[in-house]
């Protein structure tokens, strides 16, 4: 029973994080939640995957969004452009997980998303 | 503005079904240096594309597979919706290049998340090779 609600309380929890990265940089939260799901509670890496994308089906990040809008600092017209090659890129990026050996491309990713993070943060701070 | 925008949403949505990561990773950093957005621009639109449930198709997928912990899911849903609004509120009150320095930052160490997910997976039943 206790150990039940600590692992309820963790995953609220890796939720929350899972959040705040949302809100303050504009993405999914899924970065954040499959770790945790996959360290902390134990799960394998496909079903951490699949309930990322659980977490994801309900409009989790109105809120943020929400803040973001008062500010005007939502461009709706290449947002709706952008919904279409999303939806149908997620299918095949689904199937095709079920069949590639993910793991190089996992590593050539992390290395991409690496270097486009250095890049970002020299820029920035450069001057 | 269209053919951009739609290559740009394939790219990031074929990331999202085979990494299950979030597209805002993609999203953001493509709207900033293709579309020429400013850093909270970007963020902001990305965080509008992300409303729909556009990972549904992706999800059916894995649910076939019984990759799924509903309960857990939805969980960490009512976790998202309350922590988006304090990044939210924070992300605002920060200038666009502080705040494309520690979205740099993140990146870096969502990378680093991601290669040791990479290097430390667990072998998976026989027959099985992805992971």
């Amino acid at each position: 029973m206790i150990e039940a609600n600590l692992r309820t309380s963790g995953i609220l929890l890796a939720g929350v994080a899972g959040g705040v990265a949302a809100g303050m940089f504009g993405v999914g939260g899924g970065i954040v939640i499959i770790p945790a799901l996959v360290l902390l509670c134990g799960f394998d890496q496909h079903r951490a995957q699949g309930t990322s994308l659980v977490a994801l089906v309900p409009p989790s990040g109105l809120l943020g969004l929400w803040e973001y809008s008062r500010v005007g600092c939502v461009s709706w017209r290449v947002g709706l452009v952008l919904m279409p090659g999303l939806f149908f890129g997620a299918i095949l990026g689904g199937r095709l997980a079920q069949k590639l050996r993910s793991r190089p491309m996992r590593q050539v990713f992390a290395v991409l998303m690496f270097s486009i993070g250095v890049w970002e943060s020299f820029s920035a701070w450069r001057r | 503005m269209l053919i951009e925008g739609i290559l740009i949403g394939l790219a990031a949505g074929v990331l999202v079904g085979l990494l299950g990561i979030g597209g805002g990773t993609v999203l953001v950093p493509a709207l900033v240096y293709f579309l020429h957005m400013d850093q909270h621009l970007a963020q902001g639109t990305s965080l509008f594309v992300l409303i729909p449930p556009l990972g549904l198709g992706a999800l059916v997928v894995y649910w076939r597979r019984r990759n799924v912990d509903l309960a857990a899911g939805i969980l960490s849903a009512v976790g998202i919706l309350l922590g988006a609004d304090m990044g939210g509120r924070l992300a605002v009150h920060t200038n666009s290049r502080d705040l494309q320095g520690f979205f740099g930052l993140f990146m870096m160490l969502a990378a680093v998340i991601l290669w040791r997910k990479a290097a430390t997976q667990a072998p998976l039943p026989a027959g099985r090779d992805n992971d």
